[in-house]
């Protein structure tokens, strides 16, 4: 195989989900958020550190860049000249896309990081060795790496705040990365609880913690491939699709009425995750 | 497991509540293996609880005073996580991160745990019988009128019985102190609309123009505010509401805005007279009285004044007068001057002439039993109580809830007027400024394990009284509810009274059992009523509309915008940040390490700069700056934030903490110790954002923690976070 040749044909060498012949079924996990409601508050960031037992690192690990906020609120200034941002600040929820063709899971030397049959991205943290290439190969910068024995470390968990910790969560170790998950206990919990019924999980019945708590109800989490599913009327109503690389927004005539898009699609991840476009009045 | 003699746990089995005695049994670092714990089967295990199943219990949160109804994840006896109260009009179900990070209080790792009794510079341990002892000593021979209550927002059946026992005292020296409260915008609105906090309904409003009302972040009742937000952007009749931001300084709600207008610091009321004149120019019919009140408010002497466009007024008005109803708010950021209330009625002026009084400006209901309704705080409370003690008029000092030491302003010398009072009691959960300055410090229980009733100062529908109940076992045996030491204390006055009530929880489920008629259908057995009343965590009770009425009126007089002092040339704004507000919960370190939404930092103060101006002067990020005021000077790092104005500087509140705890001690500095005696001349409240400063580099510089990285908020070209414009997206289409 040349080059030329991988660089061509690009699309039918890069792996990715789902493929006919292992569609994703009963589910795909995906988000849709709506950024003209994220006010920027990080109650989904702090719902994260409750709900996923993420350590707190303290001034020092923070200034190095360790800092384990498997979701941020990234805050953007409009790019241009003028004094002051009149329009505001532009927020960002950033968090574990879960790509359909992850550039996190080709890297990874001992397979800890891969696909799972409903669409997410998962880190088997027993397995990782803590290369990092998965991080360093991350578009959107969301794998946090265990640089100390957090557990272990002072007044990260003192005595009484280990009773806090989520025991549906493992505590990760030095030398691990990890990353958001969609809150995957919450997903597993559903699934077996629906099992006796007979039945899959119906929408609204899972939420991740961040969705949960968002005042505004600006994250939309469900199953994609369910019709009846809030996150699938999303991303059908903004026409983006999960496989291609380019949304009908940016390509047809008439798109740019529509406001979702996926960040770093040009990339071809194929994130999971929708964003619809802030508003701004144009009348003022 | 924690045995204690006090009888909780009995009644707790009462209430089908056993199963918070599984507490504590294990599970940590510590571990079985260890030998430091024993084994607990559960085999027999206590009701509620089967291993490995999270059960979920209503109560209120007690982070802030907006009152959201919280269920807590309780899983083998521990609290894990809280989660909103969907029942709850409040919040409806969701939460902020401040509340969130109650369990931190709770498990917080530098709670007091034992009563202390100053000895020297030492606290030393003694008994509570002990401790009931001292206090009943101290009060022999003082007069009531030489007893003070200071203490933070007070309401339900806590309040009474505090002002109960200050009635066994004699005592009427109930002062209640919130550093951060929108007192001069009650007083303002009680004149205004009949009541001091009327319904705020951003979801009717096709356009809100706030002026520093930062309802998305740290104002009044934020998660409801932000839920409203949520509905007022999907619009009303499909039309997505336009919000307009006001302020010297932004905030989270101004970078929210479609459109932030900066105005030069104090002129907030001249733009709202502004925008009226501009709104009778358009054509709106103006009373006459408001006419003339507003003929020289023009719109080039109004640009002028506060720096606003004229072309931004005049499409302000343009926009107001079109979308109707639309709605004027009004926040700290209008309210902290010496004309303050001044700001207050020009803006609540401009609410009447656009006719909102009744659509979004409408009737809030009243509490129906007075007693339980909250004492809200202000900051005119602890400047009497500050003069009390300076005159040595006080006696017997008792502080709850507040923090006057941190919060109150150096030049009010609170420290050294509370050293002359003879004996000072802090009720408490940690061993904060004010605390270290008892001579008695009674250690609390956290709200997570006490009970209690709730009622928020603002009801968005009806009156809802939050119920506040232990979600778990006691996490140190030796600290005590507040209502459970007030009962203690109001018996050693009056025994007979108070004899039949073993502790607060039995004073309290009569209370609510006596008035039962007033909250349920007729004839429901006790313990049915008591049950539905736990297990929804909420009552809700309706309330009488209190009467609102639009009061116009035009005799204030706003002054004109003040020259640049030379040698003090900023305004400081002191912000309240929505994790943080005033530093009472700054040992929680989810809200350490929460970033500043605007500015990402974490874990530090710094002071934000205009880049123009910071041009100007040579200063960079990370250049430590000395911020000095006439009453003091701290150094803090500077970060160069474009949404202020080249005129103010701003440091946030709530850290510079030099006592609290672990994650509070020493990270950051406390602008509250530099503010200005500058006070509001209608209500006497702190005007916060008076303080005028002078900055200087004193020479070394930091590097900047923060989330932010090094392209600062810029996306290099790339669509990362993008903004349409609202007439090219069609929204009517959307799910």
């Amino acid at each position: 195989m040349s080059v030329t040749n991988l660089l061509e044909n690009w699309s039918d060498f890069r792996h990715k989900h789902p493929v006919e012949d292992v569609p994703h079924d009963p589910y795909k996990w995906a988000m849709s958020i709506d950024m003209d409601a994220c006010t920027g508050c990080n109650a989904c960031s702090v719902a994260c550190y409750a709900e996923n037992n993420l350590p707190v690192v303290g001034k020092e690990k923070y200034a190095h860049g360790q800092a384990m906020h498997w979701i941020r609120i990234e805050r953007y200034w409009p790019e241009d000249d003028r004094e002051f941002p009149d329009q505001g600040a532009q927020f960002l929820p950033m968090m574990c896309q879960q790509c359909e063709a992850a550039p996190c899971e080709t890297v990874c030397p001992v397979g800890a990081t891969n696909h799972t049959a409903d669409g997410l991205n998962s880190q088997i943290y027993n397995r990782c060795i803590g290369s990092r290439y998965c991080s360093a190969n991350c578009p959107f910068k969301v794998r946090y790496f265990n640089w100390y024995d957090y557990p272990t470390t002072e007044n990260v968990w003192p005595a009484e705040m280990v009773q806090q910790l989520n025991p549906d969560i493992t505590l990760r170790s030095k030398g691990v990365m990890e990353k958001c998950t969609f809150c995957i206990q919450r997903i597993r919990a559903g699934e077996r609880s629906v099992k006796n019924e007979g039945r899959i999980l119906r929408d609204g019945e899972v939420q991740t913690a961040c969705q949960q708590v968002c005042p505004t109800n600006a994250i939309t989490f469900g199953n994609l491939i369910d019709p009846d599913s809030k996150v699938h009327q999303k991303w059908k109503a903004q026409r983006v699709e999960l496989d291609v690389d380019e949304q009908v927004k940016d390509k047809e005539e008439g798109g740019s009425e529509l406001r979702g898009y996926r960040i770093l699609e040009e990339l071809r991840p194929y994130p999971s995750v929708m964003y619809m476009e802030r508003v701004r009045e144009s009348a003022i | 497991m924690i045995d204690n003699d006090f009888d909780r746990r009995d009644f707790l089995k009462v209430l089908g509540w056993g199963g918070a005695t599984v507490a504590l049994t294990g599970c940590g670092f510590t571990s079985v293996e260890d030998g430091k714990e024993t084994v607990v089967s559960y085999v027999e295990a206590a009701d509620y609880v089967a291993p490995g199943i999270s059960v979920y219990f209503n109560s209120t949160c007690a982070q802030c005073d907006a009152g959201c109804s919280i269920s807590g994840r309780v899983r083998e006896g521990r609290v894990l996580k809280l989660e909103g109260n969907p029942d709850s009009v409040i919040n409806r179900g969701k939460m902020c991160g401040l509340g969130q990070a109650g369990v931190q209080h709770h498990y917080n790792p530098d709670r007091v745990r034992e009563p202390l009794l100053r000895n020297g510079d030492k606290g030393e341990t003694i008994t509570w019988e002990k401790a009931y002892a001292l206090i009943a000593e101290k009060l022999n021979g003082v007069s009531g009128d030489q007893v003070d209550f200071l203490t933070g927002t007070v309401s339900g059946h806590l309040k009474v019985l505090l002002g109960n026992y200050l009635d066994s005292l004699s005592s009427k020296n109930h002062f209640v102190y919130e550093a951060v409260s929108p007192a001069v915008q009650r007083a303002a609105n009680l004149k205004s609309y009949g009541m001091e906090m009327p319904h705020f309904n951003i979801n009717k409003a096709k356009v809100v123009l706030s002026f520093g009302a930062d309802f998305l972040g740290a104002w009044i009742s934020p998660v409801h505010f932000a839920q409203q937000y949520a509905d007022f952007r999907k619009g009303v009749d499909g039309q997505r509401g336009v919000l307009v931001q006001v302020e010297s300084k932004m905030t989270l709600t101004g970078a929210n805005a479609d459109r932030w207008l900066v105005v030069r610091p104090g002129t907030e009321g001249i733009l709202a007279m502004g925008v009226i004149n501009a709104l009778g120019a358009a054509g709106l019919h103006l009373p006459a009285n408001v006419a003339a009140a507003v003929k020289d408010y023009d719109k080039e002497r109004v640009s002028k004044d506060t720096g606003v466009s004229t072309e931004h007024l005049v499409k302000l008005a343009a926009i107001l007068k079109e979308r109707t109803p639309s709605l004027v708010l009004l926040g700290s950021a209008a309210e902290g001057y010496a004309h303050g209330s001044e700001n207050a009625a020009a803006i609540n002026l401009l609410n009447q002439v656009l006719g909102n009084v009744g659509k979004t400006v409408e009737a809030s209901n009243a509490v129906p039993f007075p007693q339980i309704a909250p004492a809200t705080g202000n900051s005119s409370a602890l400047r009497l109580a500050n003069n009390r003690l300076a005159d040595g008029q006080c006696k017997v000092l008792f502080t709850y809830a507040t923090n006057p030491i941190f919060t109150a302003p150096a030049e009010m010398k609170f420290k050294d007027n509370m050293a002359k009072a003879g004996f000072k009691v802090a009720f408490a959960h940690y061993l904060d400024e004010t605390a270290l300055q008892a001579d008695l410090v009674l250690p609390l229980d956290s709200a997570l394990e006490d009970w209690g009733t709730v009622v928020a100062e603002y009801q968005p529908d009806g009156v809802q009284i939050g119920v506040q109940q232990p979600l778990m076992e006691k996490l140190h045996p030796n600290t005590r509810g507040m209502g459970d030491i007030l009962l203690a204390l109001i018996k050693q006055r009056r025994a007979e009274e108070y004899k039949s009530f073993d502790d607060y929880y039995a004073y309290l489920r009569t209370a609510l059992l006596n008035n039962k008629k007033e909250f349920a259908e007729a004839g429901i057995e006790d313990d049915i009523f008591w049950n539905d009343l736990l297990s929804n965590g909420i009552i809700n009770v309706g309330g009488n509309p209190n009467k609102l009425v639009s009061k116009v009126a035009t005799d204030f007089q706003l002054p004109a915008p003040v020259e640049r002092d030379k040698q003090y040339p900023f305004n400081l704004i002191p912000s309240v940040t929505a994790s943080l507000r005033d530093g009472r919960h700054a040992n929680q370190p989810w809200l350490q390490e929460s970033p500043d939404p605007l500015t990402t930092i974490v874990w530090d103060s710094w002071v934000e700069i205009h880049p123009r101006k910071a041009a100007e002067l040579g200063i960079v990020e990370g250049d430590i700056l000395e911020v000095a005021s006439k009453n003091g000077a701290i150094r803090v790092q500077a970060y160069l934030f474009p949404g202020i104005h080249p005129d103010a500087v701003s440091i946030p509140l709530g850290r510079g903490h030099d006592a609290l705890g672990r994650y509070a001690k020493g990270y950051g500095v406390n602008p509250f110790q530099i503010l200005d005696r500058v006070f509001d001349k209608e209500t006497g409240e702190l005007a916060m954002h008076e303080t005028l400063v002078k900055i200087s580099k004193v020479g070394n510089r930091v590097i900047v923690v923060k989330d932010e990285g090094p392209a600062g908020g810029q996306q290099a070209g790339r669509k990362i976070a993008v903004s349409v414009s609202s007439d090219q997206v069609d929204l009517s289409e959307e799910v």
